[in-house]
Order: structure tokens, then C-alpha cells, then sequence
């Protein structure tokens, strides 16, 4: 039933409103093209080490700042970078924040929700614990880091620096984590959400920073 | 593997007769019958149609164990608020998979089944996946939810007493020019209540998807449950922007009333439907490639635009209709 002219004019369709949908985990592309210039705003992110991160599903662990809202500025630095959708995982699922933080590309911190992310081929940032320090990494969730195990995706670790009032950013990504040891059992995750710790502190300790020579 | 005999339970549903017309086609399919409690949209040259209430069990036992199918097709699924409302969606449907899949079960010839399950199965409560796949487990939280897990287990225990291979398909809400579907009824009002603080996505699929998915499982024996849906996405405001339909922005508490008010309009939202508005529906159907082969033909956001696309009247001639050759038992 065709609505009447009348609603038409209320409704008045632009052509980019024909283009409006989301995909398939409901990261709205379009919503985060129009919120950029808000977010340039606040932040200046640089980007570092991209070209590390392979075609695929990845896993991308990166240091946190309280209060800094770091895997979503990260997250769509990286999206740029990469040229490809990079989903963070903390959204909540409770009303308005969860279904917004949707649209620009949360998950849920779920073991199952990443690896459903990571067998569709998707890039996923996640968060370490926060800390004070964007120069003090927090320890990693392993539960979370199984689901990269079980999937078989390179997990890579990303150090950022941020201050609280400055605009400046960088996220260096270094190449993919190697297990020193094949461990069968949950040890695995565990011994790997330890050496991506160590990892991230070490770049972050790094004199000449992140982006140091590697 | 020709010579098939297959039986279409629900080929009166726009679903179910669109099922049976693509068998008609298939080398494989010897001969074909159907039962549903009204009788089928569109004509069907082959098929053999019984028309009869899944509450006479007797003459549907009577009817499946003489024709003794290798293949059933369960289709005779009644979402809530499409054709009847949700109290008689759950006697037909409850009915009809006790009667048709028991009766099935004393066929001897019967080799597989395939049932229409739906995507409402996972439930979306609090915390529960954005996206699931096939191994998440099923917590319906609404009433369909609930019917399509009741369909799911009664074909399971079917197929574990008979010693038969059970296939489930998990369609996303089915939308077509002539599905009587409850999602499809509200998007095409001239003004459509959406979740103005949550406009959570959803997916749906296309009717000929969906039949297409069916016949293809049935072919080629599916024997686990997989999820079908469109590729994409779409929130509530977004299909009334493409629609340009008039948005009814609601925050929670007048539900209720947009629920009765829509009804008054002839477009009942019933719950699983207020679930996709308020809570989103999404499902991964990677799996169904893999399993199957198959790739739905047109995207969410396609299967909305042709939603607003399709006329209201279609104005049939006498040459368009030629001669009804539905064979009625």
C-alpha cells in the first residue's frame, strides 16, 4: 500500500536514505562516516603497523585508559587503516547505550559472541582491563582470548598512548603473537593472554614509546 | 536417488504451495501431496492436495501412511498474527506436528525429514548472542520461539523412533508479495510504531529463499538444524526511511497501547515481532552454504525495498488465471 503524498512530504526521502542500512552484526558504516568529524575533534589517531594484521579474522588486543573510551576510537582508527570493519567487544546490552555502541561496531564481551565474530572472517579489537596509565598495561580476559585459540586467528597486540586532555594518538600494532609453547588444555589461553600483557608493556615501556623499532 | 515420494505438510500457506510448485520441477520427486487446513495459493499441476484440520488425526494418519513419502516437508507452521491469531497459531501448529510427523513415523518408506523452524528459537533475552550460529543454545523467549522448539523436538523425536535423518531450517522473519507475515503487515502501514532508544537490527529472508532453502534441504537429506537469513541488515527507522512511511517513535510503556491501535488498523504486532522492534534479530547463516550450497538471492535490505514495491490490488484477468489444475482429494 503506497503511504499517501501527504506522509511523503513528511518523510521526505534524500537519496542517501536509500542507502541506509546496517551489516550484518549491525555496524551502521554510515553512522560512524558522520560521526568522524565529531570524534577528529577529540582525538588525532595515528596509526602504526597495520599492514601486520592479515586478510581474515584477527584478534587485536590493545591497552585501556579508564574513562578513555579507547577500543572505539581505536577500533575505527584501525577501520580506516585497514580499510575493512574492525568490531570492539564491551558493548552492554541494555538501552540506549547498547544498541548505539552496536551501530558502531560493539559485540558483546561474550567467549561465544568473539568466536562467532572471528569464524565470519571479522577483525576484533579487544579491550585489556583498564588502567589509570595509558602507559601500564591491564591484564587480558583469557575466556575471551580461547575463542581466537579455537578459531584459529593470529591475535595481535596493539599498544596506544593517550593523555586525558591531549588530542594526539598513536596505536602501534606489532606483528601476530607466537605461542612459545603448544599447550591442548586452558592453559593455552592463559599463557597467551600473559604473553600479550608482557607484550603491550613492553611496547609501552619502550624508550622511544610504541612505535619503537621493532 | 529418483522416484521420491514427497509429502508437503501446510501446502495451503503461501510458504508451503511456493514449496511445492519448486518440487513439481525437481527430477527427483516421483510423486507429491500436500495437506493443509485451507487450500493452496497458487496452481499446482502435479501435486495432490488433501485438504484436512491437523486436529482429525485419523484422516491424516490415514491420508500419510497410504501414501507413504520418503521425504516430509513440514511447512504447516502458523506464525502468530500472519494468518490466525496466536492462541489458534498454537492449537494448528502444535496439532499438525503431532498429527503429520507421528504419522509419519509409521510410514515405512519415510527416509528424512525437513522442518520449518524459525530464527525465534534463540530467544533475545538479556545478554543473549547478537549474531547465533547453529551450536547456541535455543532459549526462545517468545511464543513462536517456543512453537518452533516444539516443532524441532517432536521432528527429533520422530526421527530418533523411526530411525531418520531430521533436517531444521531457522528462517528469518519470511517476507514476500503475498506472506501474510506480521513484521511485513506493520512496515508497509502508512505510519509504523519503532523503538526510538534501541532500533536494534534484524534481519528477514525472501519467500522464494526460503522455499528454496526447504527443497534443497530435502534433496539433499539435511540432517541438523541451520540457520537461513538474507545478508545484511536493517533497523526499524531505517526500513521507514526507505519506505517513507511515517515513524512512530515509542520508548517502552506505550507498547501496550501502539500493540492495540495497530491491531484497530488491522496490523496485530505480536510479541515475537515487538521482540525484533525492541531487541533486534539477527542470526549467522554461514553454515547453510557450507551445508547446502545455498545463497539467498536477494539481501534484507533488497527483501524491505521490494516490501514497499509490491502493489496493493493486483488486478487478475480471465487470461491471466487460465484453468485451475489442482488435483483436490
Amino acid at each position: 500500500m503506497p503511504a499517501p503524498t501527504a506522509l511523503h512530504e513528511i518523510v521526505h526521502e534524500s537519496p542517501a536514505a536509500r542507502e541506509r542500512s546496517v551489516d550484518d552484526w549491525g555496524r551502521d558504516g554510515r553512522l560512524i562516516r558522520l560521526l568522524a568529524p565529531v570524534a577528529s575533534l577529540r582525538w588525532d589517531v595515528s596509526v602504526v603497523g597495520s599492514a601486520h594484521v592479515r586478510r581474515g579474522g584477527a584478534l587485536i588486543i590493545v591497552n585501556t585508559r579508564t574513562l578513555a573510551l579507547t577500543p572505539v576510537f581505536v577500533a575505527w582508527a584501525l577501520s580506516e587503516a585497514l580499510d575493512r570493519p574492525v568490531r570492539f567487544v564491551g558493548r552492554p546490552d541494555t538501552v540506549p547505550f547498547g544498541p548505539l555502541l552496536q551501530r558502531v561496531g560493539g559485540l558483546l564481551a561474550q567467549p561465544t559472541e568473539v568466536a562467532g565474530a572471528l569464524r565470519a572472517g571479522e577483525v576484533v579489537l579487544l579491550g585489556a582491563a583498564a588502567t589509570r596509565s595509558s602507559r601500564q598495561a591491564g591484564s587480558i580476559d583469557p575466556a575471551l582470548l580461547a575463542a581466537a585459540i579455537r578459531e584459529q586467528v593470529p591475535v595481535y597486540v596493539a599498544a596506544s598512548t593517550s593523555t586525558m586532555f591531549g588530542r594526539q594518538i598513536t596505536v602501534d600494532v606489532a606483528p601476530p603473537l607466537r605461542m612459545s609453547r603448544r599447550r591442548r588444555g586452558p592453559l593455552a589461553e592463559v599463557e597467551l593472554a600473559e604473553q600479550a600483557q608482557h607484550r603491550l608493556q613492553s611496547m609501552l615501556d619502550s624508550p622511544a614509546g610504541p612505535v619503537g623499532p621493532r | 536417488m529418483r522416484g521420491q515420494r514427497v509429502l508437503v505438510s501446510g501446502m495451503g500457506s503461501e510458504l508451503g504451495s511456493l514449496v511445492a510448485s519448486l518440487l513439481e520441477a525437481e527430477p527427483w520427486v516421483d510423486a507429491l501431496e500436500g495437506i493443509d487446513i485451507d487450500p493452496p495459493r497458487r496452481r499446482l499441476r502435479k501435486a495432490v492436495f488433501h485438504r484436512i484440520d491437523p486436529h482429525n488425526r485419523e484422516r491424516v494418519v490415514d491420508v500419510v501412511t497410504r501414501f507413504d513419502p520418503h521425504v516430509v516437508i513440514h511447512v504447516a507452521v502458523w506464525e502468530p498474527d500472519a494468518r490466525v491469531n496466536t492462541a489458534t497459531a498454537v492449537r494448528l501448529t502444535d496439532d499438525a506436528a503431532t498429527s503429520i510427523l507421528g504419522a509419519a513415523a509409521e510410514c515405512p518408506a519415510l527416509e528424512r525429514i525437513v522442518v520449518r523452524s524459525a530464527a525465534e528459537i534463540y530467544g533475545r533475552s538479556h545478554g543473549s548472542l547478537t549474531r547465533p550460529d547453529e551450536s547456541a543454545p535455543t532459549m526462545p523467549t517468545s511464543q513462536f520461539g517456543r512453537m518452533a522448539a516444539r516443532i524441532e523436538a517432536t521432528a527429533n523425536d520422530v526421527g530418533a523412533r523411526a530411525g531418520v535423518s531430521v533436517g531444521a531450517l531457522r528462517l528469518a522473519s519470511v517476507l514476500g508479495p503475498h506472506v501474510p507475515s506480521p513484521l511485513g503487515r506493520l512496515l508497509r502501514m502508512a505510519a509504523v510504531p519503532f523503538s526510538v532508544l534501541a532500533d536494534p537490527p534484524f534481519a528477514v529472508l525472501r519467500d522464494l529463499d526460503a522455499a528454496t532453502a526447504l527443497v534443497t534441504a530435502a534433496r539433499v537429506g539435511l540432517a541438523e538444524p541451520l540457520n537461513i537469513v538474507a545478508p545484511g541488515a536493517i533497523t526499524a527507522w531505517q526500513a521507514i526511511r526507505r519506505g517513507g512511511r511515517l515513524p512512530l517513535p515509542n520508548i517502552g510503556p506505550e507498547w501496550a497501547l501502539t500493540r492495540r491501535l495497530s491491531q484497530l488498523f488491522g496490523a496485530p504486532v505480536p510479541e515475537h515481532v515487538v521482540e525484533t522492534l525492541h531487541r533486534g534479530r539477527l542470526i549467522d547463516g554461514a553454515r547453510a552454504h557450507e551445508v547446502l550450497g545455498f545463497r539467498p538471492t536477494a539481501t534484507t535490505p533488497e527483501v524491505i525495498d521490494s516490501l514497499y514495491a509490491w502493489p496493493s490490488v493486483v488486478h487478475v484477468t480471465r487470461t491471466d488465471l487460465g484453468s485451475v489444475e489442482v488435483g483436490v482429494a
